[in-house]
């Protein structure tokens, strides 16, 4: 059964170049979808468009308990970008965890600066694990560049903060997923060798704690605090 | 962390795992020290008086039959070498009439890898799928807990030729999830591809379960090959990193061209299933 799923994007038409009522009736093909693959199908034909006008239905589809569609609709949120981030944040199910997971996901790749509380939150309270993940890892790719010098730092330290404390977080790949945040956010803070410090303390912890329980966490750990002693040599070099 | 009822500390799990009257709360107690991994020199005792509990079934009562023994050989499972005392009440429970007490107490023996134990799990299945793998009348249950016994020979990992011999057959059996099972068992006992093949053609299986239980089996397997398939699995991501991890913990690095560019994660191999490992987050 390999052919049941297709390619992602069998769209005729380039990405983008959607009018509002092509939009308009590939959202009618997600809600008319009468069986699982049909979803999968119509979703990523909706996904392809990229189009702010799909954002409310793919956020729909996000709690429609269908892994192949869920993510399709992720890539669909993530490519329309920072125009779906209110859409998402006001529709954020309270609920269903597969569904906040999705959508925690949507906001960690969007990287909007709005998605700064979700993702705190998140971390430290969902009883979801995967939503805790997904958080985790959203922490660590907020996209700084745009905001004012004295607002980048303080969004770069509520992040460390939450990081930090979901070292601590009881499942092996939410601290996986820590991890990984820690070391994207590390370039956020050249110039704050202080709170460049703490975050290679923490990730030097998780990788020589004899406690951790999974292998493959201090693994990743060891890797990521080998990378940014690669950089940070880089840049001793380079003056 | 997590589970169901109120915390509780380890003298009050093995309190309650001595209410022979009470079985909710020994059920509870016998998950609660197989979870927290007791060390406590009177758990396996314990356990081991709990597998020997059997109820009459009682289809009103709220707790299922002989589900105490049930989570005493689950548990016993997780206890590691203290547990190695209750390997022959293991072996006794595997003659059990009871079909979900052979397959918890298959389980345990396959995480103890107790090599004592092939034999009997061996001659359970020595009849084949038209016998131990037919199903019983009247329920979904096939006669033997194939799947539990073949994943328990993987895990012990004696690759004799009998061994082999009786699990191979199993690699047809017209259910899916035996079929993993056995594609499991042989990849983890002998490492030839051909049943890492059919393992990743699994996790295009239209059912979502066969799907699951295929990541599952690759993971517990390590086997590196598996990577992209696994990634580009039509599943949760919880649990293709599960199997990621798995092939992280379990497998043997494959043969790299390049030279280690990082001693602290080993190989580039390493690297690329964390590299995918990342990007399911």
């Amino acid at each position: 059964m390999s052919a049941v799923f297709p390619s992602p994007d069998q769209s005729p038409m380039a990405r983008g170049e959607h009018s509002d009522a092509a939009v308009a009736l590939l959202v009618e093909a997600v809600e008319r979808a009468d069986s699982a693959l049909g979803l999968l199908r119509a979703t990523q034909a909706l996904a392809a468009a990229a189009h702010p006008a799909a954002a409310a239905c793919l956020v729909e589809v996000l709690g429609f308990n269908n892994p192949g569609a869920a993510v399709a609709a992720v890539d669909g949120l993530i490519a329309i970008g920072v125009p779906a981030v209110g859409t998402i944040l006001t529709n954020i199910d309270g609920y269903n965890y597969g569904a906040r997971a999705w959508a925690v996901r949507a906001l960690a790749g969007i990287g909007d600066v709005r998605g700064l509380e979700v993702l705190e939150d998140a971390l430290g309270k969902d009883i979801g694990p995967s939503v805790r993940r997904a958080a985790a890892r959203g922490l660590g790719q907020i996209q700084l560049e745009g905001l004012p010098e004295a607002e980048r730092l303080l969004v770069a330290e509520r992040c460390l903060e939450a990081l930090l404390d979901g070292c601590r977080d009881g499942e092996w790949v939410v601290r996986y997923a820590v991890v990984v945040g820690l070391e994207a956010l590390a370039p956020a803070f050249t110039a704050r060798p202080e709170s460049q410090a703490r975050l290679r303390v923490a990730l030097q912890a998780l990788g020589d704690d004899p406690a951790e329980e999974a292998p493959v966490v201090q693994l990743r750990a060891r890797l990521a605090v080998q990378r940014l002693r690669c950089v940070a040599a880089t840049e001793a070099s380079d003056g | 962390m997590g589970g169901s009822g109120e915390p509780i500390t380890e003298e009050e799990a093995l309190r309650r795992l001595r209410l022979s009257d009470d079985p909710s709360a020994q059920y509870y107690a016998a998950w609660w020290l197989g979870r927290n991994r007791s060390r406590h020199p009177e758990a396996v005792p314990l356990l081991q008086e709990a597998l020997r509990q059997r109820r009459p079934r009682d289809s009103g009562a709220g707790v299922e039959e002989n589900a105490v023994a049930r989570n005493a050989a689950r548990a016993l499972g997780k206890l590691g070498a203290p547990a190695a005392a209750a390997i022959p009440d293991l072996l006794a429970t595997l003659a059990d009439d009871d079909h979900g007490l052979r397959e918890a107490a298959a389980r345990a023996l396959g995480e103890l890898r107790a090599v004592e134990s092939v034999e009997p799990l061996r001659r359970r299945l020595a009849t084949g799928p038209a016998v131990a793998g037919a199903q019983q009348p009247g329920t979904p249950r096939l006669q033997e807990p194939c799947e539990a016994l073949l994943e328990a020979l993987g895990e012990i990992g004696v690759a004799e030729p009998e061994v082999l011999a009786v699990i191979q057959p199993f690699v047809g059996h017209e259910r899916p999830l035996i079929r993993s099972a056995a594609c499991r068992a042989l990849l983890q006992l002998t490492g030839e591809p051909r049943w890492g093949e059919q393992l990743v053609e699994l996790l295009q299986h239209q059912q979502l379960q066969v799907r699951r239980a295929a990541l599952m089996d690759l993971g517990a397997a390590g086997w590196r090959p598996a990577l992209e398939p696994i990634a580009a699995t039509l599943a949760e991501n919880s649990l293709k990193l599960i199997a990621l991890r798995g092939l992280v913990e379990n497998g043997v690095p494959s043969q790299s061209p390049f030279p280690s560019q990082s001693p602290a994660s080993g190989d580039a191999a390493t690297e690329a299933v964390l590299a995918a490992m990342d990007a399911l987050l």
